[in-house]
Parts: C-alpha cells; structure tokens; sequence
C-alpha cells in the first residue's frame, strides 16, 4: 500500500527502505493455531485525538470497527468485520498478553482489562495502543466484547518494546 | 400529567434561551404539560433526580451511563453530528505547541465539567501525564479559563470544544490549541423514566419532528443542534456505555 491510499497519510513518516522492507513470518498464537503473515518495521503514528473502537462477538469475531480502525489498518472495513481480532496480531506481541486478556474477560462481574498492544496493520506496518477490553453485558449475560484503544506515550512504547521482547524470548519465539 | 425536563448543567450559557424555546415547541407540539429544569450544578441535578422529579433528562454521557444503568431510565434520542468533544489550549506565545509538551507540576485550568476532564486525562496520557501531576486550577467558566491561560496564570486549559469554538476570535488569537478530541462516538443523550413510559410517543415524536418545519428548525439552531436529534435504542445506549466504560480509567 502507497501513503496516499491511507487517509492518515499525511501523517505518515517519510519512507524510509530499511523499515518498509517486508518479510514474511510464521505465527503461532497462544491456543497453538498458526498464519503466516509479513510485516516490516514501519510503524504509523497514532491519529491525535481519536479512539479506536473494535466489538466481537464470543468467537472473538470483529462485528464492529469504527472508522478510526478501518483507516489504520488498512484493511476496508468489509475485509474487518467477519475476520478474528487476532487478524491484528503482531509477531512481536507475547502469548501471554492475549491470554491474560481473555482470561480478564472470561471473569465474572464487570471485569475489565488494559494493556499495552502493537497491532499489525494489512501492509506490514504497525501502531501501538494502550487498549482496554470490556464485556458487552445485556440482561445479566455476556454478549461479546468491546476494545477501545488510545494512544501511548513514546517512553510507554519503548518500555513496552524491551519488555516483550524478553517476554518473547521466555516464550521461545513468536 | 406533568413532565419535568431536566437539563444537565454544562450546557452554555448562550444556549438558556434554546433550551427555554425547546420547552415550549415541546409543548405545542406534543400536547404535554412539560416544566423545564435548569439545575446549576451536577449536585443539584443530583439531588432533583434522587428526589424522584425528573421525568426526562438530557444527560451528558457519563452521567446517562449511571442514569440508565442504576436508575432505569432509557435512552430515546440523541443529537446528530454532535459528539461531545474537549480542547487543551494554551497561550499563543507558550513554548507547548503539543500535549507531549506538558509537563508534571503544570497548572492547567478548567471549568467543573468532569466529562471534559476526563476526556482530558485521557489525552494527556501521551505525556505520562495522570491527575496528580498537575496543579488544577478551577475556573467559574470557559471564558474565565480563557482569561487565566492569556494572562498566564495558567499553563493550559480544558475546555468542552463547543465552548472553545464560540469563543471570540480575539480570545483564540491570544491562545493556541494543543490538541482537539475527535471520539466521535460520545454524545449528550434525552433519557425517560419509566413512570413517564405512556407519554414517551408523543414526547419523541414532537422531539424528532423539530427539524421538519421553520419554528422547530428556528429552537435547534439556538441549541446549536442544528441536525436535529435522531432516535436512539437501548442497544446505542449500551454500547456508548461499554465505551465510556473503557475511558474511566
């Protein structure tokens, strides 16, 4: 995908051949499935002042994506709902975040999870949120779940890059 | 029977008259008997509505989620393109061009609209910002925020974005807008008890028929709700509540 086909572009850092190289991965997620995806090491600025608002169904199908989303990823939002969320996994996010993640919401009350998340985009390039998760409660029962993301700060980010890169190495690769 | 309209109180100052002449085209409109609300305060909405006087409430959105889901009111309707939106500013001559800019120890100025703050916080996390970082300066209204960022008694400023926009252009030229919220999804919403279930019909109707004819557009275009409401279902409600929900902390 060029820069000007994304609405954020001019946002967009200047390209840059050593970061928008493309390279395919192999990706296992934490209940053990796998996909192969590609990405590179360009990474979009978050869009100021906005939130990025995704629902699911129990499957962990995308049955909403607000316009924010749609842009960022670069996916259309037809290509988004239907999909998993974990369409948006990036290999250099541990298991166990997901996990965690879907183990907070699998908990009774109102439970709710934040964390920190480097989503990966159609193209290869990444941005990261700090997103918190929430069932969608109606009449007592569990009927999917939202996430909304906002945006982190820059040392939140390089905190967060260290941290799981150990995390990763602890996991055995990505 | 009598309604009574409560409207929250961070609506500005300029829109008393809207809403006064919205009271009335309800009136005419739907044939109900409908007594209009103005409470000053949060506390003092608070209180109307613990004491059991409010029959419809046009409720910011964190006030509806705690409305719907602990007092059983129902969402029924909703302004059109018109999210409820903050500004962070500062002094036109500040060395801050970006909220990055902000520092711990800052006094920022603002009004008591706490959706505004929080909305705030939220957007001041990209400088590793949270609450007790800053010096919080409370201002009776926007303009006197505007007054406290220009002669620098205060290093920046929140303001509700329509406060902001209707300031004069010579109050923006003193300042500078470091960033401006696009949620997008966040709005004021007209919530009904259940005691009032029987009259909802009417009342909606005549609230969703204001932008069909010139006296109805007339009372919209003094509550700088020019669009007009469109009808929401409990489902909207919920999902701006899970939402909300998300930004609480």
């Amino acid at each position: 995908m060029t820069n000007s086909a994304r609405p954020f572009a001019e946002m967009l850092p200047p390209m840059n051949p050593a970061d928008d190289a493309v390279h395919e991965h192999e990706l296992t997620y934490f209940d053990g499935s796998s996909r192969k995806v590609h990405i590179s090491q360009r990474e979009i600025p978050y869009p100021k002042g906005r939130l990025i608002i995704s629902r699911t169904d129990l499957n962990s199908i995308i049955t909403h994506a607000n316009d924010a989303f749609v842009e960022l990823s670069g996916y259309t939002r037809e290509e988004l709902i239907g999909q998993p969320q974990c369409i948006l996994r990036h290999p250099d996010m541990p298991r166990a975040i997901y996990q965690s993640l879907w183990e907070t919401l699998a908990g009774d009350g109102r439970p709710k999870w934040h964390g920190y998340i480097k989503n990966l985009n159609k193209d290869g390039s990444h941005y990261w949120v700090y997103a918190t998760a929430v069932q969608n409660k109606r009449d007592g029962k569990v009927v999917g779940y939202t996430s909304v993301r906002r945006e982190m700060s820059r040392s939140k980010i390089d905190e967060m890059t260290a941290k799981y890169k150990e995390m990763i190495a602890a996991e055995g690769g990505g | 029977m009598k309604l009574n309209l409560l409207i929250a109180p961070d609506f500005a100052p300029e829109r008393f008259a809207g809403w006064h002449m919205l009271n009335t085209a309800l009136q005419r409109k739907s044939g109900l008997h409908i007594h209009l609300l103005t409470p000053a305060s949060a506390a003092e909405q608070n209180k109307l509505i613990e004491d059991g006087k409010v029959d419809v409430v046009y409720a910011n959105p964190f006030d509806a989620a705690a409305m719907i889901r602990e007092q059983g009111f129902t969402a029924i309707a909703r302004p059109i393109d018109k999210p409820d939106e903050m500004v962070i500013a500062t002094g036109a001559d500040s060395p801050l061009n970006e909220v990055e800019d902000l520092e711990a120890g800052q006094v920022i100025a603002l009004t008591d609209n706490k959706d505004v703050k929080l909305i705030g916080l939220r957007l001041m996390e990209v400088a590793d910002l949270v609450e007790d970082d800053i010096e919080w300066q409370m201002a009776e209204n926007y303009q006197a925020v505007a007054r406290m960022i220009i002669s620098g008694d205060a290093h920046a400023g929140f303001f509700l974005a329509e406060a902001w926009h209707s300031l004069s252009n010579l109050s923006k030229s003193r300042m500078k807008m470091l960033i401006e919220s696009k949620l997008a999804d966040i709005s004021h919403v007209l919530l009904t008890h259940p005691r009032m279930a029987d009259s909802v019909p009417a009342f909606k109707d005549a609230l969703l028929g204001l932008s069909g004819d010139t006296d109805g557009q007339q009372v919209l275009d003094s509550l700088g709700i020019e669009k007009g409401f469109e009808p929401m279902e409990q489902e909207d409600a919920e999902f701006m509540i899970d939402l909300m929900e998300t930004l609480l902390d």
